[in-house]
């Protein structure tokens, strides 16, 4: 080869330093003093108590809100550390065992970030009569009773990078909680935008928090509310629907529009949003869980309907063969069983209960299709929102419980 | 109790490579990760309507199938199949000569077209380039036949065949430079990549930075189509095929000892026996509180003391996905790095001086390469800066959104100025990726993703030959980004195979390292 690079004068020498770098790293080694290895680090911290594996919850205080047929329930971390940090908007999971079952519910953090410095986090439930877990907390859960929690979770929040300034807020009933996290911390001096609140209900005894979110709109200028009573006329509340129409009264030149409700309502504001013709960027959508009716979900095969199957799950080498209907997400039926299996959002989209399906047919929404194109390829659902069509294997991830 | 031949801890890009290697020797092989996701930085995440990649820019070693590299090499060897797309361009550069007038140059890939574009920003370059080139070639021949020795290469055959390689490989990128006599402009130009190794051209061995410019210039760069998570999934599934074992979520806490030999592993979810171990995590976690003290041996205190927690990079990237299309606002390139000089010396003391000096980012914007990447009519970017601990030891959590959204602030306010690309008004999603981030999601310290600093005496060859002096616990190997290879996907995928081909050389002799 014609190329002949040296870097030193003789390039024998440059050859000898090659050879000898072994020896020149364990000189360096050797000169080091055998101190113990150094395994902690304040970045590592820090990530970890911004966002631990769960945190034991106490409930330290229950508000009730009988008109609206919900309570708060306050609570501080059971080790006595300041309850992990979160973005105004964002929800816990709580994980429970109730009977045999263990299950997850996401809630919206109703406190304001500020409060976790003073070791709380709260959230509020509304009675749901046909639900398993709402009823059964407000029903059972007291003070002093412990439960497991994520950390905050979900991009409910308010991101200066990407959102306008101004935030015209569409709550529905219990739906205002995410606006009443943002509104306090607004107040508290932990986020800064304007919010201007559209909270429908169908009566004025139904409305939470009002007293709380008056007080906040009189005492800090960024901060707005106007009620929509749906099923009774009242003074001084305007009447009627959330209808794009009188949205469309509150919108100013550069605005993004949040929406929070119920899943009738959530359904309901999606197409009044729709005719004010909003560039996608500027409406957020919060979460709003998994249809009750799969059957009316486009492209499901209706045979399904009513049908039970038996599926196999395999969750870090052990097996279990469980019952699913049809009618259910997978989760609800490996929940039923007792089975601990990660998840959190329930909505399809935070991918926590990613699982692989070994065989077996399955129904995916297209409404909660949250997975990764990968995903999708090579077999992975989210049993939180996916519905068994036949007898299947499913291997699902473990979970942290300490 | 559960009983494997092998248990490899974290899938990440080694994780997964060991596992398939293991699987394909037929050991009983289990693959635990405590992310419910595989692939550690390999990965994607989802926001709104688009999938976004969280940290590949560029994969060098694949190379063309007429012409593989070694991650090529060794995909075809698993059987893992991923949709590739080559990268167009190498990168372009918006930065200052050092003679302090305004650079900006796009080089193209191939070795024949970068070096011509080379002639067209520094005429009379040309034989320098070549002689580089030349140079490079060499190297990267060189690298590869002492990675198949595994540490047992022989020293006649490095001297015929590989004399330039010997007399320029164990000194630093500068020094070399300067003996070819490279005009300055060209070491101006070339300076970029060490970015992508976390180590300034004075303190990045020759040998390392030459076989990684060979390998994005002569083989192009790679990304998949479908985001990193393609990679990962893929190589999931194939391991899975392979009869291997995957638990996710979680957590190898400690391993266990039968006198000095590994046993098993304690676990989140129980504990495991088997008769080897490899762990993909940081050797300072995985000795400094993975196993007994007792089995520490003194050398390996000294070693992390040398090292002294000189971590290579930690990232911070923020992710924007944009309402309009790359052509829109003007986007032409794949990559532009902005550093604000070309003095990589001086541009790695001001990243760790913290985001008050640091000025430093490259832009990327996935579609130009890879234009389904996201919805019809949108578009997905990202600025990637280093993090220094100044910035993020001490920060809290009240502080932290606005200090990351800051940082993110000041880069799109550099891309504006430097390029005229002006992302606002069209920022449907956002995210912000920081050390903690890291930190969360793949547990290395401080949230590096580059393992400890290959500078100076710690660099990639050293640590290559001394493969079977460091971390001698019996049944017990680690692997990854922190490992022998040094940093950066195509290195981890490489060391993964490789240390899984030794693992095995030890199971065959009765377990004995």
């Amino acid at each position: 080869m014609a190329l002949n690079v040296k870097v030193g004068l003789i390039g024998v020498f440059d050859m000898l330093k090659f050879k000898g770098m072994s020896k020149v790293r364990e000189k360096a080694i050797q000169a080091a003093p055998a101190k113990d290895i150094r395994a902690e680090f304040a970045i590592n911290n820090n990530a970890k108590r911004l966002h631990p594996d769960y945190q034991e919850l106490v409930v330290s205080r229950i508000e009730a809100h009988p008109g609206a047929h919900a309570k708060t329930f306050v609570f501080r971390r059971a080790d006595g550390k300041p309850a992990a940090w979160f973005r105004a908007g964002q929800y816990i999971s709580l994980k429970l065992k109730i009977g045999d079952s263990f299950v997850t519910r996401p809630y919206s953090i109703c406190s304001s970030p500020k409060d976790t410095l003073d070791g709380t986090v709260s959230v509020t439930v509304q009675s749901n009569p046909k639900g398993f877990v709402a009823d059964y907390l407000l029903e059972n859960l007291k003070a002093g009773d412990r439960v497991l929690a994520s950390d905050g979770q979900g991009q409910f929040y308010y991101e200066d990078l990407r959102d306008a300034k101004h935030v015209v807020a569409l709550a529905g009933g219990s739906g205002i909680t995410p606006f009443l996290s943002m509104a306090r911390a607004i107040r508290d001096g932990i986020e800064d935008f304007e919010l201007t609140i559209l909270y429908g209900c169908r009566t004025e005894e139904a409305i939470l928090f009002r007293d709380e979110l008056n007080a906040i709109a009189a005492a800090c200028g960024k901060v707005k509310v106007a009620y929509v009573l749906s099923d009774e006329e009242k003074e001084g509340y305007a009447h009627g629907f959330l209808t794009a129409e009188l949205i469309q009264k509150y919108l100013t030149p550069d605005c993004s529009v949040f929406i929070c409700g119920p899943e009738a309502m959530y359904r309901f504001l999606c197409g009044e949003i729709e005719k004010l013709g909003l560039p996608r960027r500027l409406v957020r959508r919060e979460m709003m869980g998994v249809t009750k009716k799969v059957w009316e979900q486009p492209g499901y095969p209706q045979d399904a309907k009513g049908k039970t199957f038996r599926v196999t799950v395999r969750r870090c080498g052990e097996e279990r063969v469980i019952d699913a209907s049809a009618d259910e997400p997978i989760l609800v039926a490996i929940e039923r069983a007792g089975i601990a299996a990660p998840s959190r959002c329930r909505s399809g989209e935070c991918g926590w209960c990613r699982s692989k399906l070994v065989s077996g047919e399955i129904f995916a929404p297209e409404e909660n299709e949250g997975r990764r194109y990968s995903d999708i390829v090579h077999g992975y659902i989210h049993p939180c929102s996916t519905f068994a069509l036949s007898d299947l294997t499913i291997e699902v991830p473990g979970e942290y419980l300490g | 109790m559960k009983k494997y031949d092998v248990v490899i801890a974290g899938a990440g890009n080694a994780g997964l490579s060991a596992a398939i290697q293991m699987a394909l020797a037929g050991k009983k092989t289990l693959l635990i990760e405590q992310h419910n996701l595989p692939g550690g930085c390999a990965s994607s995440f989802r926001r709104g309507r688009f999938e976004i990649e969280p940290s590949l820019h560029e994969l060098c070693d694949l190379g063309p199938a007429d012409n593989p590299g070694d991650v090529r090499t060794i995909f075809d060897a698993y059987g893992v199949k991923v949709d590739w797309i080559k990268v167009p361009d190498c990168f372009r550069v918006i930065s200052t000569y050092s003679d302090g007038t305004p650079m900006d140059v796009t080089m193209p890939s191939g070795v024949q077209p970068f070096i011509d574009q080379m002639e067209v920003y520094v005429p009379g370059s040309r034989a320098k380039m070549t002689e580089l080139f030349d140079l490079f070639e060499e190297v990267l021949d060189g690298i590869s036949y002492i990675t198949a020795s595994a540490g047992h290469a022989d020293s006649n055959v490095l001297k015929a065949k590989y004399p330039n390689m010997l007399r320029t490989g164990a000194y630093p990128t500068q020094k070399v430079f300067d003996a070819l006599k490279l005009p300055k402009k060209c070491q101006d130009i070339l300076a970029v990549y060490w970015s992508y190794l976390g180590v300034d051209m004075e303190h990045l061995a020759f040998i390392h930075y030459a076989a990684m410019v060979h390998k994005y210039v002569s083989r192009s760069a790679y990304i998949p189509k479908h985001t990193s998570h393609e990679i990962s999934t893929a190589m999931t599934e194939r391991f899975r095929e392979l009869g291997g074992e995957i638990w996710f979520n979680c957590r190898a806490e400690q391993f266990l000892f039968d006198g000095d030999r590994l046993c098993g592993v304690k676990t989140s979810m129980g504990d495991v026996a088997c008769d080897y171990a490899l762990a993909n995590i940081n050797p300072d976690i995985l000795y400094g509180k993975m196993i007994p003290k007792e089995l520490i041996p003194e050398r390996e205190k000294k070693l992390s003391a040398a090292r002294d927690g000189r971590f290579g990079a930690r990232m911070f990237t923020a992710y924007f996905c944009l309402d309009c299309p790359a052509e829109a606002l003007g986007i032409k390139d794949y990559s532009i790095f902005l550093p604000k000089s070309s003095d990589s010396a001086k541009e790695y003391r001001d990243i760790m001086g913290g985001m008050a000096t640091n000025d430093y980012s490259i832009f990327l914007c996935y579609n130009i390469a890879n234009p389904d990447i996201s919805p019809e009519g949108t578009c997905i970017c990202s600025f990637t800066t280093f993090g220094s601990p100044v910035d993020w030891n001490g920060l809290s959590d009240k502080d932290y959104v606005k200090f990351k959204n800051d940082v993110a602030r000041k880069f799109l306010k550099s891309l504006k100025d430097k390029a005229g690309i002006d992302l606002a008004g069209h920022i449907e999603e956002v995210a912000v990726a920081t050390p903690w981030t890291f930190a969360r999601y793949l547990g290395t310290p401080e949230g590096a993703v580059y393992g400890h600093e290959t500078a100076d005496w710690d660099g990639m060859m050293a640590r290559m030959m001394m493969l079977s002096t460091d971390y001698p616990v019996k049944g017990l190997r680690p692997i990854g980004a922190a490992g022998p290879r040094g940093d950066g996907y195509s290195a981890a995928y490489i060391c993964g195979q490789l240390v899984a081909k030794l693992a095995l050389k030890d199971l065959a002799e009765g377990g004995k390292q």
